[in-house]
């Protein structure tokens, strides 16, 4: 009777001692895990896609009540516009018909000159297009969650709106994928202005308006000038359109995306069959 | 002997509630709403669900469930794994010594120890986040994700507090 009571007494010890530092021990778990994160991020891509194709399900559940509920907003947003717009489109579609005729005889010159200049076209590139069913914008992170299906997406590959570059996918699960945004503070993109080719590069910092840094000194550059992808590194094809430059400080120049990343219901991944500098890219990590 | 096995299963369905609702209030966030209201808006739902429940049945909302929390945020967002965990369990830690000041209180003290706690909270991650990436983050959009999770407290606190009042037996 005595020796239960002793080893009660004993194990009620180690209990109350382990409660004391399991908060010890769970800190420092999530120091670990993000020591991890920093140094190898292979095993982190993994776990992560593996969380998100678990989690993904559940999202994409839930995601059709909250369409719903955006639907019914857009609806009657809608009526409002569609009288401007339908008059403003007659007119649009008029200029536009110009431009085609004009279009189709740059495109024949356009031809004519790149045979002439020995030109080797861009490789055949392929893509799919992919529902959003989650996305983050806050101070710490900007990124997407898209359900991409078996097998259809690579990391590093392009992600675009119809109005610009969205980012690049991430980390790739199952069947979801995670796009890291433009406006994220890990994207870094090649690009240049369109109107002077003055390069640069891309600078998320979890702001709606990311930066361009690395500009030469002598630079023109002014406020509403459009910003396009250089190709430089061959991740990015060049003369995708990202943005317009919204201020331009000293060594602060801003650029707003041409596309609201925070309004994205669906996104294109293209694969611009660039696979060996993606996979050089995963050997160097 | 039925009542008996209704009664526990009952008691079981309750005791899952808090986090139940918070990883759905969480899960419901990270949605893309489409709305201008919650454009660029996202709310520290994490944070409210913890000091919430923390404060009204932290019999049933430890340690673990704040950890699995910060867990199942880490793994929807984007930020570098076990970040958001850390800014929970500091939310949990501060609050586990000064529960007492808060708790039992009106609303206007709850959401005022609310906004004290959590702005430690947000600078603490952005200081560690600073560090992660050895640059430091804009601190106006820190700001911002602060005020925006102050605002959206009381509203979630509503809803959570009607969940609690409707489905949940009070405290043995």
């Amino acid at each position: 009777m005595k020796r239960r009571r002793s080893l009660f007494i004993h194990l009620s010890h180690i209990r109350l001692l382990a409660k004391k530092f399991a908060i010890v021990l769970l800190f420092l778990s999530a120091f670990v895990l993000m020591l991890i994160n920093k140094t190898d991020t292979v095993i982190i891509d993994k776990t992560s896609s593996v969380a998100t194709d678990i989690v993904s399900p559940v999202l994409d559940f839930l995601v059709i009540p909250a369409k719903a509920l955006a639907n019914v907003y857009d609806y009657f947003k809608e009526l409002q516009k569609i009288r401007d717009d339908n008059r403003r489109l007659r007119e649009e579609n008029r200029q536009l018909l110009i431009l085609r005729d004009w279009a189709r005889a740059l495109e024949i010159e356009n031809h004519l000159l790149s045979g002439l200049l020995n030109y080797t076209p861009p490789p055949e590139s392929s893509f799919i297009t992919a529902r959003v069913i989650a996305e983050e914008g806050d101070a710490f992170s900007h990124s997407l969650i898209a359900y991409t299906g078996d097998g259809a997406v690579q990391k590093g590959q392009v992600a675009v709106s119809d109005k610009g570059v969205v980012g690049r996918v991430d980390k790739v699960g199952n069947m979801y994928s995670k796009i890291l945004l433009i406006t994220d503070i890990n994207s870094k993109i090649p690009v240049m202005v369109e109107r002077t080719r003055v390069r640069g590069i891309l600078s998320g910092d979890n702001t709606a308006t990311p930066r361009m840094v690395f500009i030469p000194l002598s630079a023109e550059l002014t406020v509403g000038d459009r910003v396009v992808t250089s190709g430089v590194a061959g991740v990015f094809p060049p003369g995708l359109p990202v943005g317009k430059i919204s201020s331009v400080e000293k060594n602060n120049v801003k650029i707003k995306p041409f596309t609201n990343l925070e309004r994205l219901e669906y996104i294109k991944i293209i694969d611009y069959k660039l696979n060996d500098i993606l996979s050089a890219e995963d050997d160097d990590k | 002997m039925r009542e008996d096995e209704t009664e526990n299963f009952s008691s079981f369905l309750q005791k899952l509630i808090p986090m139940a609702s918070s990883l759905l209030l969480l899960l419901v966030f990270y949605l893309p709403f489409n709305l201008p209201l919650l454009d660029n808006i996202r709310p520290a739902v994490g944070m409210v669900c913890v000091y919430f429940w923390m404060i009204h049945r932290p019999d049933i909302f430890n340690l673990f469930s704040v950890y699995l929390l910060g867990l199942m945020d880490d793994v929807v967002s984007n930020v570098p794994f076990g970040s958001n965990i850390f800014s929970l369990l500091l939310l949990y830690l501060l609050l586990t010594n000064l529960q007492r000041f808060v708790s039992g209180k009106s609303f206007a003290v709850m959401w005022y120890g609310f906004m004290l706690l959590s702005l430690v909270v947000f600078l603490a991650k952005w200081f560690v986040l600073s560090v992660y990436y050895s640059q430091f983050l804009p601190f106006v959009t820190v700001c911002f994700s602060y005020l925006v999770t102050i605002a959206f407290y009381p509203f979630l606190s509503l809803f959570l507090a009607w969940l609690q009042n409707s489905f949940m037996a009070d405290e043995d």
